[in-house]
């Protein structure tokens, strides 16, 4: 994820723009440019963060640029990574957020033509494209060049030769016009131009923009001109990092359709029925693995156990799942195993220490995380890249989610090549995959229901979590959110567990969330629900969409769309982060910063 | 007199005025009203009958409201262009942004009323600041003069040396965007045009004329005075269905589709807007500007106030000294007190912070959006926030914040 700002209008165009790509910060901020048209197009780059690269910058005359700040996905955070990207003749500069999935072989066919690269990223191939196709009309130019891409892209670009001229387009990653008096801007989203314009056109995927000072033209694939409406927003500045939601946690909980969507993105091959990872991954994969171990604490410790079952279900291959402050001191270690580690930041003091010994030991080292450069990508034999973005809210959420969907990649990946899964089973996954994003929206859609039931436990001084199987882990997971921001105390158990001494617990007022899919399980989990109710606590269950039979057993009932056993562990995790956060929510706690709590632990 | 064709009158209205909170939480602090129009329209005519026809208003804080209401100007024949200043840097970044769009102009900062006499004069050859004489110089700039023309300017102070102040209005040349560019921020963190003009004072000289008519609004009760004394020159007109059994003494204006139904008595100058009910039996004393669609109801009393848009006292209320904002509502035997048993002025706690208002009768600020219950008590100076709940027999004073419920 990256944030991308354009401006063109009377002001000094790289006040304007440093002041705007500030509040897209969330987006990322490894590193930051600025590309502005003066007496001809100059551009600032470098690592590190917005407010460096302000301190830094000389003052560009001009009225009219573009500016970017980066969240690195593909290259590393270096200088020249950093955005914007110039053409080889240095008169067009392109800023772009975004994955181009075929940019192997357009960086091929453009060396081929003797094109040199400067960079390492995926981006500056559309300055070149643009650039060869330039024939005096940018937008032109810009169209042509985006017929031949694959994969999401938000561009900005400008051109020495048309210093009047402001071109954008989108396809699959955000991009807003705002409309002003005798300036017009582009942006990733809303809030970066409020503080200069409340008034937006939204841009469609395939649509293309130019702006003028005081116009706005907005162009289908086809160049046809379409009509835009302009909205107002009516947003307090206050209110608007957070896309008018009230806690970053919601915003984030909201963001989860598009995360799913950048973490599969350019890993999966529909037509090929293929996983696709970077080569040093794959040989990592394609050993003769006898056993797995995931090492991660906290909620990516969760993650590990939902990957847990994902891998053994698809592989058949053994996995243990430790916390890594234990692993580290007490773990077995075997040369035949490969040991992963996840950790959202790549700084967590504890998992990269068992990391380190894992190595020392002789193990094969993966590391998933969402940061690029992080220290564990870097002591790691390989590492997956969770793209998901920064997250702000303390209680990782989208973070959660996207750590399943690469370990769900990671267990096809082996599930095919140990010939465990056949390629019509695996493409079954990758169509559910597919669907998922419509699936959570859906959830995200029907949220008052969630409400309702919030109430219900908003009072309660405890709450247990149960389920089997792939969803026991899930109540641990809902468990800790609840406790982590409501300051409810909140447990997680084995729905078989129950009996085992937890039942001395349970009283009137202990609600008991109850994880329900229908698999062979089903009837024992209904049992257990019984045995719950016998002891006087309400049974709220989470339960599949098709799923009758629930509600004659629990008092309330929360449904989620489910087409694989295997992927509702994604959905059931969203209903079980919206209830938290109204819980919390409801009872005035602060969301976003927790008590006591940090996101990212880098002491021991 | 001579007045260049292209002359533009630049009008700052990008403050939020918090000063004037709780109303400025809900609009900008151009668009409060006084005597039926926002303080920005009545500028606007002045401005307009002085002989201006161009204007740029530099917007910011909540700035649809402004665009929204102002439009292009066609309804008052007027052009209207608009810059939003993006971050509230001062004024002298407000006026640097405009150097591309003007030549000769006049700049009036739109919070404060000028009379169109005096905007006359300022639009005369040469660059010229506008000064007043005030009693209490502590809120404002001073200004130092040598025989007539300004020799040096200055930001408010603790300890004024004279009683000579900058009104708000100028009239610049190209030559002022010079020294804006080599302005540096002031202490408070802004970029301040009292600054850019003692250094174009080093090389150019300014004209001084003195204001006849200028009304600052500064703290809310100020809109009061103000509301007063654009009353004084009101003239009857009544456009409304006036019952039988009413009376209507001197000024009173009363706009289309009102209806004033029978036993009301109301003595001018008052202005009643349009599409309100008024009566039966109430009692309007003079200096209340009543915005459109409010009722005032059965045994109602309102003197001295400002009532804004949808807002109704229906039944057993009084109401004198104060300020209403929209979509307010009074419980039947709400009344607002105005005037301390001792006769002293009110204090008023605004913001945290407690201010003489200077006035011996003093009512109620309220915000939008506020219900009270029936026979609640208001007591002098009070100010409450937007969307608040009074309970009913509630005994309210101080300051309460928007949002809250007072049971």
């Amino acid at each position: 994820m990256c944030g991308i700002v354009g401006y063109n209008g009377f002001r000094d165009a790289d006040k304007v723009l440093i002041d705007c790509l500030k509040r897209l910060e969330y987006r990322g901020y490894d590193s930051a440019g600025i590309g502005v048209i003066g007496k001809k197009l100059q551009i600032f780059k470098d690592v590190g963060e917005i407010s460096k690269l302000e301190q830094k910058i000389p003052h560009i005359d001009g009225c009219i640029g573009i500016s970017h700040t980066r969240w690195a996905t593909m290259g590393a955070v270096t200088k020249e990574n950093a955005h914007p990207h110039l053409s080889g003749n240095k008169k067009i500069a392109v800023i772009h957020n975004g994955i181009i999935e075929n940019y192997k072989k357009l960086k091929e066919e453009l060396e081929k033509q003797g094109v040199k690269f400067r960079s390492q990223t995926d981006s500056e191939i559309i300055a070149h494209l643009i650039e060869k196709n330039y024939k005096g009309n940018l937008e032109d130019a810009v169209c042509s060049a985006l017929k031949k891409l694959k994969g999401s892209y938000a561009i900005a670009v400008i051109c020495e030769e048309e210093p009047d001229k402001l071109v954008g387009a989108r396809n699959e990653s955000p991009l807003v016009v705002g409309v002003g008096d005798n300036e017009n801007f582009l942006a990733s989203d809303i809030p970066a131009l409020l503080k200069y314009t409340n008034r937006m056109i939204f841009i469609n995927d395939g649509e293309i923009c130019v702006l003028t000072k005081n116009s706005v033209k907005v162009f289908n694939e086809n160049k046809k001109e379409v009509k835009k409406k302009e909205e107002l927003i009516k947003w307090d500045i206050k209110d608007a990092e957070k896309s008018g939601f009230p806690h970053f946690m919601l915003k984030e909980i909201y963001d989860q359709p598009d995360t799913i969507n950048q973490a599969v993105r350019g890993r999966i091959s529909e037509i090929e029925r293929s996983i696709n990872f970077p080569d040093n991954v794959e040989r990592l994969l394609n050993n003769d693995l006898g056993s797995i171990y995931i090492v991660a604490c906290g909620t990516s410790f969760y993650a590990g156990l939902v990957g847990k079952y994902l891998i053994e279900q698809l592989t058949g291959i053994p996995v243990f799942v430790e916390i890594a402050s234990e692993y580290r001191y007490f773990g077995t270690r075997k040369e035949t195993s490969l040991v992963i580690a996840i950790t959202q930041s790549g700084e967590t003091a504890d998992t990269l220490a068992a990391l380190r010994e894992a190595k020392n030991a002789g193990c094969k080292t993966l590391a998933i995380t969402n940061v690029i450069g992080s220290t564990a990508t870097r002591i790691a034999d390989g590492y997956i890249l969770t793209q998901s973005g920064p997250e702000i809210g303390v209680a990782a959420t989208k973070t959660f989610i996207s750590q399943i969907i690469v370990l769900f990649l990671v267990a096809l990946k082996i599930g095919s090549i140990k010939n465990e899964i056949g390629s019509d089973e695996s493409y079954q996954y990758m169509r559910h995959l597919r669907d998922l994003p419509k699936q959570v929206r859906a959830i995200l859609d029907r949220s008052d229901d969630v409400i309702d039931i919030a109430k219900q436990i908003k009072n309660s001084k405890s709450v247990f979590f149960i389920g089997r199987g792939i969803n026991y882990p899930l109540s641990l997971e809902g468990a800790l959110k609840l406790k982590e921001i409501s300051y409810i105390h909140a447990e997680g158990f084995a729905a078989g567990e129950l009996k085992h001494g937890p039942f001395a617990l349970l009283t009137k007022n202990t609600p008991v969330v109850a994880i329900v899919t229908k698999d062979f399980t089903y009837d024992k989990m209904l049992a257990n629900i019984g045995e719950v109710k016998a002891r006087g606590p309400e049974v709220i269950a989470i339960a599949d969409e098709d799923d009758t039979e629930i509600d004659k057993h629990a008092d309330f009932v929360i449904r989620y769309p489910s087409n694989s056993t295997m992927l509702s562990c994604i959905t059931i995790t969203v209903l079980l982060q919206l209830l938290a956060y109204h819980v919390a929510n409801l009872r005035g706690c602060s969301i976003d910063k927790p008590r006591n709590l940090a996101k990212s632990v880098t002491v021991e | 007199m001579e007045i260049q064709k292209d002359m533009k009158c630049v009008v700052l209205a990008a403050g939020e005025g918090k000063r004037m909170h709780p109303l400025t939480f809900t609009r900008p602090k151009v668009m409060l009203p006084v005597a039926g129009r926002p303080v920005l329209e009545w500028n606007l005519l002045n401005a307009k009958n002085a002989g201006l026809k161009d204007f740029i208003f530099i917007i910011g804080y909540k700035s649809e409201m402004v665009r929204n209401y102002f439009g292009d100007g066609k309804k008052w024949r007027v052009n209207i262009e608009y810059i939003n200043q993006g971050k509230p840097l001062g004024t002298a970044h407000a006026i640097g942004m405009i150097e591309h769009f003007v030549n000769d102009f006049i700049v009036l900062c739109g919070d404060t009323i000028f009379g169109k006499n005096d905007i006359k004069n300022i639009m005369k050859k040469g660059m010229k600041i506008g000064l007043v004489e005030v009693e209490n110089a502590k809120e404002y700039g001073i200004v130092e003069l040598k025989e007539k023309k300004i020799s040096r300017i200055h930001e408010k102070m603790e300890e004024p040396s004279s009683n000579i102040i900058n009104a708000g209005i100028y009239h610049f040349n190209k030559k002022i965007f010079n020294f804006i560019k080599k302005t540096k921020k002031s202490p408070r963190g802004e970029y301040e045009i009292t600054d850019s003009i003692n250094m174009l004072l080093e090389k150019e000289t300014i004209d001084s004329i003195f204001l006849k008519e200028w009304r600052d609004v500064v703290y809310p009760w100020h809109l009061i005075d103000a509301n007063e004394e654009i009353l004084k020159k009101i003239n009857k007109k009544i456009e409304g269905k006036i019952d039988k059994n009413t009376t209507i003494i001197g000024n009173v204006v009363v706009g289309k589709n009102t209806r004033i139904l029978a036993g009301s008595y109301i003595e001018g100058p008052v202005i009643i807007g349009e599409d309100c009910k008024i009566g039966p039996n109430c009692y309007i004393r003079p200096y209340t500007s009543i915005g459109n669609n409010c009722h005032i109801g059965n045994a109602c009393e309102v003197k001295n106030s400002i009532i804004m848009d949808h807002s109704n006292m229906p039944h057993l209320n009084y109401v004198g000294d104060s300020v209403i904002g929209q979509n307010c509502n009074l419980g039947a035997g709400t009344t607002i007190a105005n005037l301390r048993l001792d006769k002293n002025n009110i204090a008023v706690i605004l913001n945290g912070k407690k201010i003489d208002s200077k006035r011996r009768k003093l009512g109620v600020i309220m915000g939008d959006n506020v219900q009270t219950g029936i026979n609640s008590v208001i007591n002098v100076g009070t100010i409450i926030g937007n969307d608040t709940l009074i309970g009913l027999s509630a005994n309210v004073e101080g300051e309460i914040q928007p949002k809250t419920r007072v049971l």
